[in-house]
């Protein structure tokens, strides 16, 4: 008999949903206050913060435009003024916002985010640098270049790490020291790492019930719980969330409540690429009627996977060694890290099959899935599909392509398993 | 100077050909360089012979295993040529990953299929102001010299690099000869055999180019045109990394247009800037070409100067009357950069059309009705 799967929905996740709105809503608010107001792309937004600048982080408004159902008006924005679909939809999605404010064509309100003083341009991917780049020559608004290279060899990493600190002490601490007029408050520098520190490690425990068998909770709950380690980091609030989702999740294991109904997953995969923001409902669908929970995934696993390294003592280092440190991220961007990380990941929550999420506007990865999946099938005998669509551009998903490569993905899982 | 083009045609109609027989005849290893910053000079110092990569000649089939197709036409061709064995006779590969996110993902794929004897990255910064950038910018071209020495087994003076730099700079002044020469007698050559020179010049070993630009020139400053007044003038900006198809070029040409000038990859932006001040130290000399702003480079992250503006001026200097964008589809650096060209060039009531560009061929019909409007409209200006 065909089993009726279905997700069992946290309580703890729907409490995100407040912290985020006051987020946003604090940044809508912020120059009537008389406070500066930057735009982050690529990890640079911990430095404005320590700066008490009110801060939006590019892929963050991303996710909250998408929540929000902002996505498509904002898109259409942007296609007014020239810009071309193959565009990053981030980037798309801001100069929408803007030519909208600008010509006043009407938006969701809550969209709407107050002008810059500053673009924070860390240029991690290098998109991120023309979208800053965009908005000086839209704007003028003054930017703060911090370029920031994935690690291709291990044997990089230590001069690109003198590099990116190096630029931070020369070029991004005094250039918040003019646009804030005051010196560099490394005190909360160190307060905000300290509060992410204690977040992450929480968090971590979280994490260790997405790899019990049967799952407890699922990659799209810790999507939508990964504000409190991204863009509001240093917010306290972030604490008590993650104990909360913590104690729901140690009651769920401890009480055999699965996270998906009846009585556990089918398949446990793993979710390659951006996390679909505007389409998080529909994906969910998608998997889980087949009985199918994504678990886990290398852009999720970015946000400080490793608080021990954080030390609030060595502020400035350790916001670098986020990146460019002995676990530093930089590295599984670059596609050869990736398939160790990925490899990781997979044995680590015993993962099935892999879904490398091909986002058609957003070129980071997407060149080298085939090869990774090649590379990670052939040590560890789990099948991936790719699937194209966009992580915000509802244009570019197509649910036939979707659900046929899905099939295709449970069906390869059915027949190794026999 | 029909003799000569139709060498260069030889040349460029089938690189693989030429490039696999260079290396028979000449003994040297090939170093694929992936376009469009790569410092050649270094590889050609190492007694190596640079050739930069170029979109491929055929659909891509065996690429679709490994590249989307929504990748611009030169990242696809390229990996296609690749697994398909089509580039053996390279024996390195080199790839400046921070140019785009495409270029990011090369080293795995090739290392993955058909990896070379040798296979380098380069991290070349944006232009960011500061001496963190420059001096990360000059320890990867230092480290870049030692791999290279390493994998040729010589030893790479100062000298060496004096002595290449020298030679690309005699080919930078015989390209900006003929493009001067266009620029005063725009009826003397087509466009399409002008991107081809510029092509030949990253194929051929400099030293036999520069001959052959040499009897080029002399030829061409003999030569007698008959003016054209009719035609329009106009330039033709972007075409990032790839020459773009020359038929494209051809309907340009047979609606009445005349280019004198371009701002392209495979055009103006190859041999712009000579490299200066290179005698005491000519890496540094080479890390200052790179930091040059202009030609405008979007990849580079230059954001004071205007693309638009310096477009302007170009057309200006020419007396132009219009501009093409050609927009690589699928080309990230171009395409965030259109929708601002476009607004400063209406600002400025410059005529402009933006054609993208791809690798597989596209509906010439929709766009020669369009080059027709267009033309309509540079006519009327
Ligand atoms: S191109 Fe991709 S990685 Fe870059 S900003 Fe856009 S979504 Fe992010
Ligand atoms: S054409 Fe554009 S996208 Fe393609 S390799 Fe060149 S810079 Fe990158």
């Amino acid at each position: 008999m065909d089993v009726k799967y279905k997700i069992n929905r946290l309580e703890a996740t729907n409490s995100i949903r407040p912290l985020v709105d006051r987020h946003w809503e604090e940044l809508r608010t912020a120059k009537a206050r008389g406070e500066l107001v930057g735009w982050a792309s690529g990890p640079s937004f911990i430095f404005p913060y320590a700066m008490g600048m009110k801060c939006h982080f590019m892929a963050g408004y991303a996710s909250y435009c998408g929540g929000i159902g902002a996505a498509d008006e904002l898109l259409k924005a942007a296609e007014s003024i020239g810009e071309l679909a193959d565009t990053c939809s981030y980037h798309r999605l801001h100069t929408g916002m803007v030519e909208a404010i600008l010509k006043n064509i009407p938006i969701t309100e809550q969209a709407k985010l107050p002008m810059p003083d500053l673009m924070i341009c860390g240029r991690y991917c290098t998109e991120q640098a023309h979208y800053s780049e965009a908005f000086y020559r839209k704007l003028g608004i003054r930017i703060l270049p911090l370029e920031l290279p994935f690690v291709f060899r291990e044997k990089d990493r230590p001069r690109i790490k003198k590099f990116v600190l190096r630029q931070v002490k020369e070029i991004v601490i005094p250039t918040l020291e003019d646009v804030c007029g005051k010196p560099f408050d490394y005190a909360r520098l160190s307060e905000i790492l300290s509060v992410l520190k204690q977040t992450a490690a929480i968090r971590n425990k979280c994490w260790e019930f997405l790899a019990t068998r049967p799952a407890t909770w699922t990659l799209w709950d810790y999507a939508v719980s990964m504000a409190p380690v991204i863009y509001m980091m240093g917010d306290p609030k972030g604490i008590p969330y993650y104990e909360n989702l913590l104690k729901e999740l140690e009651y769920r294991h401890k009480n055999g409540i699965p996270a998906m109904a009846p009585a556990g997953e089918k398949y446990r995969i793993y979710w390659d690429g951006w996390i679909p923001w505007a389409f998080l409902g529909k994906f969910m669908r998608k998997f889980t009627p087949s009985g199918a929970v994504c678990l886990c995934g290398r852009y999720p696993w970015e946000m400080f996977a490793d608080p021990e390294s954080i030390d609030p003592e060595k502020p400035i280092e350790s916001a670098v060694d986020w990146l460019y440190g002995n676990h530093g991220i930089a590295t599984h961007l670059a596609p050869k890290g990736a398939i160790g990380k990925i490899g990781e990941l997979i044995e680590e929550y015993s993962i099935d099959g892999m879904v490398m999420f091909s986002s058609k506007s957003c070129r980071m990865w997407n060149l080298s899935n085939l090869d990774v999946i090649d590379a990670l099938e052939k040590k560890y005998g789990i099948p991936g599909v790719v699937i194209e669509a966009d992580m915000i551009d509802p244009e570019m998903v197509s649910d036939s392509q979707i659900n046929t490569r899905l099939d295709a993905l449970f069906e390869n899982i059915d027949g190794r398993r026999k | 100077m029909k003799k000569v083009l139709a060498k260069i045609d030889e040349i460029t109609a089938d690189p693989y050909r030429y490039v696999a027989h260079l290396k028979e005849r000449t003994g040297k290893k090939i170093i694929g360089c992936f376009p469009m910053h790569v410092p050649e000079e270094l590889v050609h110092a190492a007694g190596m012979l640079p050739v930069v990569i170029w979109r491929g000649n055929e659909l891509v089939t065996w690429g679709h295993s490994h590249v989307p197709p929504y990748n611009c036409g030169v990242t696809r061709t390229f990996i296609d040529d690749a697994v398909k064995g089509k580039l053996q006779f390279m024996d390195g590969m080199v790839f400046h990953v921070r140019q785009c996110l495409q270029a990011g993902e090369f080293p795995l794929i090739i290392e993955r299929n058909v990896k070379p004897a040798y296979m380098e990255i380069l991290y070349l910064p944006p232009i960011y102001e500061g001496e963190a950038i420059k001096s990360f910018l000059l320890d990867d071209l230092i480290l870049f010299k030692e791999s290279l020495g390493n994998f040729s087994g010589k030893k790479i003076t100062d000298d060496d690099i004096i002595k290449s730099i020298g030679i690309y700079n005699e080919n930078r002044s015989l390209l900006g000869r003929i493009y001067e020469i266009r620029r005063e007698k725009p009826e003397i050559i087509k466009a399409k055999d002008v991107m081809k020179i510029v092509w030949s010049s990253m194929l051929m070993p400099k030293e036999d180019n520069n001959e052959l630009l040499k009897e080029l020139i002399s030829k061409m400053e003999k030569q007698e045109v008959k003016p054209e007044p009719d035609r329009l003038r106009i330039i033709l900006v972007g075409g990032l990394c790839q020459t773009i198809n020359f038929d494209i070029l051809d309907i340009m040409e047979e609606l009445g247009l005349i280019i004198p000038d371009d701002d392209l990859y495979v055009g103006s932006r190859y041999f712009a800037n000579k490299i200066t001040d290179f005698e005491k130290n000519p890496i540094k000399a080479i890390a200052n070409r790179y930091l040059k702003k202009t030609p405008l480079c979007p990849t580079k992250s230059v954001w004071d100067i205007h693309w638009a503006d310096e477009a302007i001026k170009k057309m200006k200097l020419n007396k132009a009357k219009g501009i093409i964008n050609v927009i690589v589809k699928f080309c990230p650096p171009h395409t965030t950069y259109y929708p601002d060209f476009k607004s400063v060039l209406a600002e400025n009531n410059i005529p402009e059309l933006a054609i993208e560009v791809e690798h597989e061929i596209i509906s010439f019909e929709s766009l020669k009705t369009r080059l027709q409007t267009f033309t309509e409209i540079v006519g009327g200006v």
